[in-house]
């Protein structure tokens, strides 16, 4: 076999990726030190300018802070949720594939439709949310448009969508997991408790691993869809996320440099995290 | 070489018989599609070697982008609708072709025939820059049925202000428990509103005439004017006497008015034909009137929104000329009633007007009417012909982030009047 075989045939998946992913990644690297005109015929070059009144801007200060706060609720919600509506799954009780069903649905809905979809059951008028909240506490919330529910009302979407793609990961652990250990741990007393921390747990450590990182890539870039059709962002600024503030700028008030630089300072944010995470997660994976 | 010859002048020949293809981009929805599609229809009929390949696009910003995709791609579409905040955009792009330049070299168009407003609105310094199509403005529509039950006089509708916080005192309704199941007022959270009560006030949005005499070094709506309009909202809003929506939520202010939660809406008159047909499902009667002006000061007016027409220029002449004859055609007396009749977008043409007047359509549709006195009723002015200003989105953006903050508490109005300043200028300091 002569060495250039192999790199034949990576090509063709190369040159895609190389069109639709290297190309536009670079060029936003190049843009984010360029002031652009909106139809693109002017460009002017700015050093780190772009960066600069960024980090000097408090709205995307604060677009930055929600951004973690946003994705840190929503993967430790989404993963621990997961494992134990997992848990419940996988008990042998008649009917539970009509359960797994129903509790995989959110996944075949697209973000949009989510978003959508709990604005409808959130809206202060005919929202079903409120109607049971008025007539059961005597409450009202305006969601959508108050602080903080709003930001209640996106975490809570964002985390009803990611689930079901982390309890499918699990069921399908939990799954793997040799009845004799379990019967093992039984033997040796252990209950229900111990058993699903020191034995479930650590064994579903590689799926848990591979999870939390999925959500923090889906809660930090597709969360765009669900804030845009849910607050636009709002009340204010409030559920504003990185993501979203990429856009605003970029679509909305066609700042191609500034909008550059905010996807170069997320790009940034993702690499850290991941390394952070691969360095000191590994740690506590065991595989089998 | 003779036979080369007359080939090359036959191949001349047919080309410029060749069917000319054009491209329109549009931003209306819904049942719009079809009646855009119909419109274009008949123009093809009539201009049978232009072919217009019509397609709704989507919102006005995602044609905005699309355009934006497609020039640097290096096949700009010929006819593409935007809306009024990207004037001055387009106008300091590069990329158009001003409609005064194809008015000049046809005599068949006369501008003049345009509602003066109408043409106020989209001339810069004189010249028109693109062709009005689906203007509109915002108007009052209240529900008669609720003020009769609500003990007030179902003709006559709230006209500064104070009257439409003490008519929202009366509307409200609470429920054993002490929750709101109904009250004033709403619109939906957007700045154009703001900029309507400013222009009512006879006040610039921007300086250098409303950007109109020069390009916009700064805002011009951190005043006593402003506050009034700040104030107003959060005075409803904290009574409970107004429900607001989130940024530019259109349907979720239908929505209220017409599950009748609320007894008055502010909307574009756009709304019209659908406001009306619903109301009449639901079983309650509609009134429409000017929109409500603060106290002591005289009506100046309102100002022109909705979308027009923008020709991108072209390498082949030809085209441009038929995406003129296009929406020359769009703009003429016969589609613009068609138009009207289907949305109720009004005419940007007098003669549109008359000829409807003429056939006695007002009479039979009197909020229509209202629409369009509101309209006629305006003094020209820099203030009520609103602002050109290449942020504009942005500044929309500020005003709307600052009235959230307000009415959630977080600011005053007058802090969230500070906040919006400095926002909208530094934008404006920016734009490149």
């Amino acid at each position: 076999m002569r060495k250039w075989v192999p790199y034949l045939f990576i090509l063709p998946t190369f040159l895609i990726i190389s069109i639709f992913i290297y190309y536009p990644a670079f060029n936003s690297f190049y843009l984010s030190f360029f002031k652009v005109s909106v139809f693109g015929n002017r460009k002017m070059f700015v050093w780190f300018d772009n960066y600069i009144d960024l980090f000097s801007d408090e709205r995307f200060v604060r677009a930055f802070s929600f951004t973690i706060v946003f994705t840190l609720v929503t993967v430790v919600v989404s993963v621990f949720l997961a494992f134990f509506i997992a848990l419940l799954l996988n008990q042998k009780v008649p009917g539970v594939r009509l359960f797994r069903t129903f509790i995989f649905a959110p996944y075949a809905v697209s973000t949009a439709v989510a978003g959508a979809l709990w604005g409808f059951m959130l809206n202060p008028v005919v929202g079903h949310v409120n109607y049971l909240m008025a007539r059961l506490f005597g409450v009202q919330v305006n969601w959508i448009t108050t602080i903080p529910y709003a930001a209640y009302a996106v975490i809570i979407a964002a985390i009803w969508k990611t689930l079901p793609f982390n309890i499918i990961f699990y069921i399908a652990g939990l799954q793997s997991i040799p009845d004799e250990l379990v019967e093992a741990t039984k033997l040796d007393g252990a209950n229900v408790w111990t058993r699903t921390w020191k034995l479930t747990f650590p064994l579903l450590s590689p799926i848990t691993y591979y999870l939390v990182i999925m959500s923090i890539i889906s809660s930090m870039f597709q969360s765009f869809a669900i804030i845009d059709v849910m607050t636009r962002g709002g009340p204010g600024d409030y559920t504003t996320n990185i993501i979203y503030r990429i856009y605003l700028d970029g679509f909305r008030f066609s700042k191609t440099g500034p909008a550059s630089a905010e996807s170069v300072i997320l790009f940034l944010i993702m690499i850290v995290v991941t390394a952070v995470y691969f360095k000191f997660g590994r740690k506590s994976v065991h595989y089998q | 070489m003779k036979k080369i010859l007359v080939l090359m002048f036959a191949i001349l020949v047919v080309l410029s018989f060749a069917e000319v293809k054009i491209q329109f981009w549009h931003a209306m929805g819904g049942w719009r599609i079809e009646l855009i599609q119909g419109m274009v229809n008949d123009f093809m009929k009539a201009n049978p070697n232009i072919k217009v390949e019509v397609q709704y696009v989507g919102s006005y910003e995602e044609i905005l982008a699309k355009t934006v995709a497609a020039l640097q791609a290096g096949t700009p579409p010929h006819v593409v609708q935007l809306n009024e905040i990207s004037t001055k955009k387009m106008i300091d792009s590069g990329v158009i072709v001003p409609v005064e330049d194809m008015i000049k070299k046809d005599p068949s168009f006369d501008k003049k025939k345009l509602l003066p407003q109408v043409l106020n609105y989209y001339s810069i310094g004189g010249k028109l820059y693109s062709m009005p199509w689906n203007s509109s403005t915002p108007l009052l529509f209240y529900n008669k049925t609720m003020f009769k039950q609500a003990g007030l006089d179902p003709n006559k509708p709230p006209r500064t202000f104070s009257e439409v916080i003490s008519y929202s005192r009366k509307l409200v309704k609470k429920d054993d428990k002490g929750n709101m199941i109904r009250t004033g007022i709403t619109w939906p959270l957007y700045a154009w509103f703001f900029e309507q009560w400013m222009a009512e006030q006879n006040k610039l949005l921007v300086d250098n005439n409303n950007g109109r005499t020069g390009n916009p070094t700064k805002v011009m709506f951190n005043n006593e004017a402003g506050l009034k309009i700040f104030e107003f909202w959060n005075t409803l809003t904290k009574e409970g006497l107004m429900i607001n929506t989130k940024k530019g939520d259109w349907t979720a202010a239908r929505q209220l008015f017409i599950s009748q939660t609320v007894g008055m809406i502010i909307t574009s008159t756009s709304d019209v034909a659908l406001l009306l047909s619903e109301s009449k499902k639901q079983g309650f009667e509609i009134g429409a009137a000017y929109i409500p002006i603060p106290d002591g000061v005289q009506r100046a007016g309102v100002i022109i929104g909705g979308g027009s027409l923008w020709l991108i220029k072209q390498k082949n002449q030809a085209e441009v000329e038929a995406a003129w004859k296009l929406v020359k055609y769009l703009a003429d007396v016969d589609p613009q009633i068609a138009w009207h009749k289907g949305t109720g977008y009004f005419p940007v043409r007098l003669d549109a007007k008359e000829k409807l007047e003429k056939e006695g359509y007002y009479k039979d549709n009197p909020l229509h009417y209202v629409a369009i006195k509101q309209l006629l009723d305006t003094i020209p002015s820099y203030a009520t012909m609103g602002a050109v200003v290449g942020v504009f989105p942005e500044i929309r953006n500020a005003i709307d982030n600052a009235v959230e903050k307000m009415i959630n508490g977080q600011l005053t109005p007058k802090q969230a009047l500070e906040e919006a300043e400095r926002e909208a200028n530094k934008a404006i300091k920016q734009y490149f």
